[in-house]
């Protein structure tokens, strides 16, 4: 574990945790940890709907109970009316027998006036009230229940034989029969008023008591859409709570979890998954982003072992380019170690170390040691190159002063222009200034030049030139010799090339020189090209820069 | 009489310096390889040693790092002679204390020369 993952403890395991949590945050988690909602939120998180189907369906749960709230309202305010109107209908029945009861109490007293004045007008006003009674009966009976209207045929029977008894009271004063009107009065007619009057009162006492019912009925609807109401509006709060609770947390748990997960994908924790219990668009996304972290890991992996393997392989490369350079030293150390005999005892002969030389042997040991030479040089090409390929060639690079290169050149083949009778001559801008580079090298670069521009020369001069060109040095080999034709310039400089295969049999040579004086060029940071013409000569450019430095070499 | 002592592998160019050596007032030691070479040398006392890099045993690298380290030796001038294989190797000749190098193939002449400059022969 780094120590920039122990500054942040939290975050690797709970996001949320990390922070000090809120009252907001404490209560949520107190529910989903301690109540049944926890399993809710999970319930709804698996359901197989999407966000947008479980969030209309919490919306018209709540919708619903809110229209079956009104629906009841309006079923207490239709009973409510029902109520009052039966009531109203009581009232005017309890009314209506008031108004026999007073109708009869008129009649008794017009009967009582009847009898003692014993006038036509009196007896009239008796039987008006007879016919209001018959007005009253039939509204009364309109609106009566069975058992009203049973107490009401009742009492119409009654009010038929008090009518009766009226019209022969009536008839009986009529004919001046006072008395016997008088004991029909008492012995009939009142009973009957009596009985009209308990039935009267006991048909107000049972409206009344229905009346009371109503009332009653009425209050207890009341009550009870009072109640309904307030445990539908009760309801609806709680559930649109708990519905809403449920589902945001059922969709906040999947987007806390995936931001842990991304978090610690982002740290590079490449095998994490994430786990949501979620069927909805959350699930989908967190089925994509454990893909995602597959794909990523299985990348990781593939990459992990691709380094190692790149690893080992650089191992073995290095081991090898070892090998190669090993191999390289030896090499040229089991190559010189010969040449240096043959050319030891060579030298020494022509030196007279062994006794004066007989003059015919003069020749033949005078060519073994050019031979010997050649071979070397060939050798010291071979190796060049090789080291070149094996990336082991480095420049040793110091100040050098460029006529002194110049001047080495001149003097190792002036023998050889000379037996060629061609002209070697030089140029060398004056002021140029101490360069820095591999003198060696670039001594060899120029040699090679040279030494070629000879070799493909027969008549005419050899000249090298040297110029600075801004920073860099300029050096310039031109020739009067066979050129090289334009098809050919291109290829010139690339291994065992000569403008033409038959050429290495007329003229000699590998076709290695210039290819290693192109590499060595190039190491110098510089570049190497060719301007010829066939039958006119060749010139060799060379451009390097006048203080190469490790960087620019490399 | 001064006395060098070439330390070499191969016997032509042993047998080279020897004949180099035969009409000089030189006196000749020689070795075959690295370890033979440091043993001769604390043994004969040479005035000036020539010695191969690359040897038997021990290389000539090896050799002259140990005769330079040894205050018996330390004195005795060395010619180390190298392959010229790779960069480096003269500034690994100078490096272990070599007070002249030269470059295999190299000429009897100039290998006579340096060694009259670094032991006179009188």
């Amino acid at each position: 574990m780094s120590a920039h993952d122990r500054e942040h403890p939290g975050v690797a395991t709970d996001p949320a945790a990390a922070a000090t949590p809120g009252v907001g945050e404490r209560i949520p988690r107190f529910l989903l940890t301690y109540s049944p909602l926890g399993r809710i939120v999970r319930a709804v998180a698996r359901l197989r709907a999407s966000v947008h189907a479980k969030l209309l369906g919490a919306f018209l749960l709540i919708a619903l109970l809110l229209i079956a709230m009104g629906a009841m309202s309006l079923q207490a305010i239709a009973s409510v009316a029902r109520h009052s109107r039966l009531l109203d209908q009581a009232r005017e029945r309890v009314d209506a027998v008031r108004q026999i009861e007073h109708a009869l109490g008129l009649q008794m007293n017009f009967t009582r006036n009847a009898l003692l004045l014993r006038d036509d007008a009196t007896i009239e006003s008796m039987f008006r009230e007879n016919n209001r009674f018959r007005d009253t009966f039939d509204r009364l009976e309109t609106a009566a229940t069975p058992e009203q209207r049973e107490t009401i045929q009742r009492l119409r029977i009654t009010q038929d034989k008090v009518m009766a008894t009226v019209a022969r009271i009536a008839s009986l004063i009529r004919e001046g029969k006072a008395d016997d009107a008088m004991a029909l009065h008492l012995d009939e007619g009142y009973p009957l008023y009596r009985e009209i009057a308990t039935l009267v009162t006991r048909a107000v006492r049972n409206e009344e008591a229905g009346m009371g019912q109503l009332r009653e009925g009425v209050e207890t609807t009341y009550r009870r859409a009072l109640l309904l109401t307030g445990g539908f509006a009760a309801t609806s709060i709680v559930l649109a709570l708990v519905l809403g609770f449920v589902i945001s947390w059922s969709f906040i748990l999947p987007v806390r979890e995936a931001e842990g997960f991304l978090g610690r994908v982002a740290k590079g924790d490449f095998g994490a998954t994430i786990d949501v219990p979620n069927r909805d668009e959350f699930g989908a996304l967190a089925r994509r982003m454990n893909e995602m972290s597959r794909e990523l890991h299985e990348l990781y992996d593939a990459q992990h072992r691709a380094a190692l393997q790149l690893r080992t392989l650089n191992a073995e490369l290095e081991q090898a380019s070892r090998a190669k350079s090993n191999f390289l030293a030896s090499m040229s150390h089991e190559l010189r170690t010969p040449m240096n005999a043959i050319l030891g005892f060579t030298e020494m002969i022509r030196d007279g170390l062994y006794g004066e030389v007989p003059p015919e042997i003069q020749e033949p040991v005078t060519d073994i040691h050019t031979c010997g030479k050649q071979l070397l040089a060939l050798i010291n090409n071979v190796l060049d190159l090789s080291k070149i390929e094996a990336g082991r060639m480095e420049l040793a690079l110091g100040e050098y002063v460029v006529e002194d290169i110049v001047d080495t050149v001149k003097l190792s083949l002036r023998s050889l222009a000379a037996t060629k009778g061609l002209e070697l001559v030089s140029t060398v801008a004056p002021g140029l200034p101490l360069c820095v580079g591999d003198g060696k090298r670039l001594t060899q670069c120029l040699t090679n030049l040279v030494g070629n521009a000879l070799k493909f020369t027969s008549e005419g001069r050899v000249e090298i030139r040297v110029e600075a060109r801004g920073d860099d040095l300029r050096f310039a080999v031109a020739d009067t010799g066979i050129g090289i034709p334009a098809e050919q310039v291109g290829s010139i400089f690339e291994e065992f090339r000569q403008a033409d295969a038959t050429v290495s049999r007329d003229f000699g040579g590998t076709g290695l020189g210039l290819s290693i004086t192109r590499k060595l060029v190039e190491l110098h940071g510089g570049r190497i090209w060719v301007e010829s013409e066939v039958g006119k000569g060749s010139t060799f450019f060379f451009e390097i820069p006048a203080r190469v430095t490790r960087e620019a070499a490399a | 009489m001064k006395t060098v002592l070439y330390v070499e592998d191969n016997e032509f160019n042993r047998k080279i310096v020897r004949q180099l050596l035969t009409r000089t007032e030189y006196r000749l030691v020689e070795a075959a390889d690295g370890e033979a070479g440091v043993t001769a040398a604390r043994e004969a006392r040479p005035d000036v040693i020539i010695m191969d890099i690359q040897l038997p045993k021990m290389s000539g690298l090896d050799a002259t790092r140990q005769l330079r380290a040894d205050p018996a030796t330390s004195g005795i001038p060395i010619i180390v002679i190298t392959s010229f294989a790779l960069a480096g190797d003269e500034e690994k000749a100078r490096e272990v204390g070599a007070a002249a190098y030269l470059a295999k193939p190299y000429s009897p002449r100039e290998l006579l020369g340096m060694i009259r400059e670094l032991a006179p022969e009188r």
